[in-house]
């Protein structure tokens, strides 16, 4: 019988790591390798991939560098999830794993792959910068490093979070949206942006929210909130794709893009019926040209099986309705005043 | 007899009707009461927050204050709604400033917002309050012939800091239902992610890529229909798949059920009672 207090037992087992693999060069398609390796309890995915480039095959390519989740290098998809090597618990993904004891390690999506796990950035560098993800500053150019350009503390809460992204493309990789099409703004870049209109040093931000709201922009982003799920830094990103949304309806109106007039249509609706008016929902969004050619094949099949939505005069406003205007109205006024006191400040 | 204030989401009152038309057949077999909530109005759809964040929190907190004014939790049947309704809850509870502000607008109509109702979904009622052994043994006619894909969509996974009910990347809850109906519910990668529906008219092309994603991958895992808890989703896998699966180049069809249905299904109600007839994809 053994004596516990003197003997220090650590768990340990054999893990097989399920790595993508594929070398342009020679490979006509990706294949999987398996490495089975014993490890201790308490390691990173990192370090075991670490252990299989020194001492299995040194062929398998990763990016990594500072192994302390600052980097953001070594993120990859583990277990079909994308996130930083460098800070997953292999043991923490045995609880994971679809197949016992076998952890599967792939690149991140959505970006071109070079090798192995190795994506190309570029694409994501080229739309940060096409959004000029960097405060371009108001101050004048012959001052530049002459004086101080602070800003409040209470200014710097508004977008402390946003500032601890380390473009690990975690989130890219998760994208619904930039699955669907390649040319979507992406979350990392949303947020940069965010990020920068909402700094008071910089000049740009009429323009760079001209840009945000243009297709494949801002309002494409569809509200599946993976990428905030997904974050290795846990930052908020939905928070910012609102908050550039609220931005572009309070300073550009609603009239220059379909996603600010679907929006919108849900405000009036609320304010006059309580209620969504679904069938001219389209219309208000995209006009009635885009309605008939695109939806109108569709409205047949469901005229047939009695599924469309009813002609706005047919909705019948809540029950209450009267009280929820009065209310409504109310809080316009609070709002105004808000704004009011906003613009002054 | 538990009773719950039933919020009927826009959707519902308009294209998928069969969603609270299912609910009206069974509730009673399964000992729960849904109060319809007549007065409630629409939650702003994951739109209004940004429209006007005030307005939001305004509509919502009257909403779930016309809830607790009957001392009953909200259940919605629309994942949306759910998020939407919970979010709104959420920056409510943690703002004295928002609730004070919002409770002197709604106190004019004798009403007041004290964060004392939860917010819940009609699958977590199943689970938690009906109880899975319940279900269980109410089954009259399990779907045990049927490989169903279960779709949760993302807004009752997500964001977790809202939802926190399943694991908002490796949900079961769903699975977990449709196994106590006598289903088989397989693995499958997209069933908890994006149907789509929020962009279906700001960026459709977009949106039809996702759901024929969502098709492609549950027919390939030769899933005889697809379940979901949310008539969003189902709006876009059943009334837009033929659309979807055309522009990705795909063939074949599947049918789609919401959650309601199939647990109707599963108590013994026919197709015809229970309005799955409406969907577009034949059953």
């Amino acid at each position: 019988m053994s004596d516990t207090t003197i003997q220090h037992h650590v768990e340990s087992r054999d893990v097989t790591f399920r790595v993508h693999r594929f070398n342009p060069q020679v490979d006509s398609k990706p294949y999987f390798d398996d490495y089975t390796i014993k490890l201790e309890k308490g390691i990173t995915v990192l370090r075991a991939l670490n252990y299989i480039k020194e001492h299995v095959d040194s062929t398998v390519t990763f990016r990594a560098f500072c192994q302390a989740g600052i980097c953001g290098s070594c993120a990859m998809r583990i277990n079909g999830i994308s996130k930083l090597a460098c800070t997953t618990q292999v043991w923490d993904e045995l609880d994971r794993s679809r197949e016992t004891g076998i952890i599967r390690i792939e690149p991140l999506r959505n970006l071109p792959l070079i090798k192995d796990l190795v994506v190309e950035m570029d694409p994501l560098v080229g739309k940060m910068k096409k959004h000029s993800n960097w405060v371009d500053s108001r101050m004048p150019e012959d001052e530049w490093g002459k004086k101080e350009f602070l800003i409040s503390e209470k200014e710097f809460l508004t977008y402390d979070k946003a500032t601890d992204c380390i473009l690990c493309a975690s989130c890219v990789s998760e994208c619904t949206i930039l699955r669907a099409h390649q040319e979507y703004v992406s979350p990392a870049v949303l947020l940069k942006s965010y990020r920068m209109n909402v700094d008071s040093r910089d000049g740009i931000h009429d323009q760079r929210l001209a840009g945000l709201v243009k297709d494949h922009g801002v309002w494409d982003c569809t509200h599946c909130y993976r990428c905030q799920e997904t974050c290795v830094k846990h930052i908020p990103i939905m928070d910012a794709i609102h908050g550039i949304r609220e931005d572009a309806i309070e300073r550009r109106g609603t009239k220059d893009t379909s996603g600010a007039r679907h929006a919108e249509a849900f405000m009036d609706d609320i304010a006059k019926k309580g209620k969504l008016v679904e069938a001219t929902l389209p219309i208000r969004t995209n006009g009635i040209a885009w309605t008939v050619k695109n939806l109108l094949p569709m409205a047949f099949k469901m005229v047939l099986k009695r599924r469309t939505p009813p002609p706005p005069p047919l909705v019948k406003a809540s029950k209450g309705i009267d009280a929820l205007r009065k209310e409504f109205r109310e809080m316009t006024g609070h709002v105004t005043k808000d704004h009011q006191k906003k613009s002054g400040e | 007899m538990k009773r719950y204030a039933y919020y009927q989401s826009c959707i519902n009152e308009s294209m998928t009707k069969e969603v609270d038309r299912s609910i009206d057949l069974w509730q009673k077999d399964l000992g729960i009461e849904m109060v319809k909530m007549h007065e409630s109005a629409c939650c702003g759809g994951s739109n209004l927050d940004f429209v006007s964040p005030k307005h939001f929190a305004l509509v919502n907190a009257r909403n779930i204050a016309l809830a607790e004014k009957q001392g009953l939790d909200l259940v919605v049947s629309c994942n949306t709604c759910l998020m939407t309704i919970r979010t709104a809850k959420k920056k409510l509870d943690e703002s004295v400033e928002l609730k004070r502000e919002v409770n002197e607008i709604l106190g004019k109509e004798g009403l007041e917002y004290r964060g004392t109702s939860q917010v819940r979904h009609l699958l977590w009622v199943l689970i938690d309050d009906v109880g899975l052994d319940t279900i269980r043994k109410k089954v009259k006619t399990p779907l045990s012939k049927l490989r169903i894909a279960p779709f949760y969509g993302c807004h009752i996974l997500r964001p977790s800091s809202v939802l926190g009910k399943d694991d908002p990347l490796e949900p079961t809850s769903l699975d977990l239902l449709l196994d106590a109906l006598g289903g088989k519910s397989i693995p499958y990668e997209h069933k908890n992610r994006c149907c789509g529906f929020h962009t279906l008219l700001v960026a459709e092309e977009e949106s039809l890529n996702v759901a024929a994603e969502a098709l492609r991958e549950a027919m390939e895992a030769k899933a005889d229909c697809i379940v979901t808890p949310c008539p969003l989703c189902h709006t876009v896998l059943d009334g837009y798949q033929a659309k979807a699966l055309r522009q990705s180049g795909l063939r074949g069809s599947i049918p789609v059920f919401h959650l309601s249905e199939v647990v109707g299904l599963a108590l013994g109600y026919s197709e015809r009672q229970l309005g799955i007839r409406r969907h577009i994809v034949t059953v």
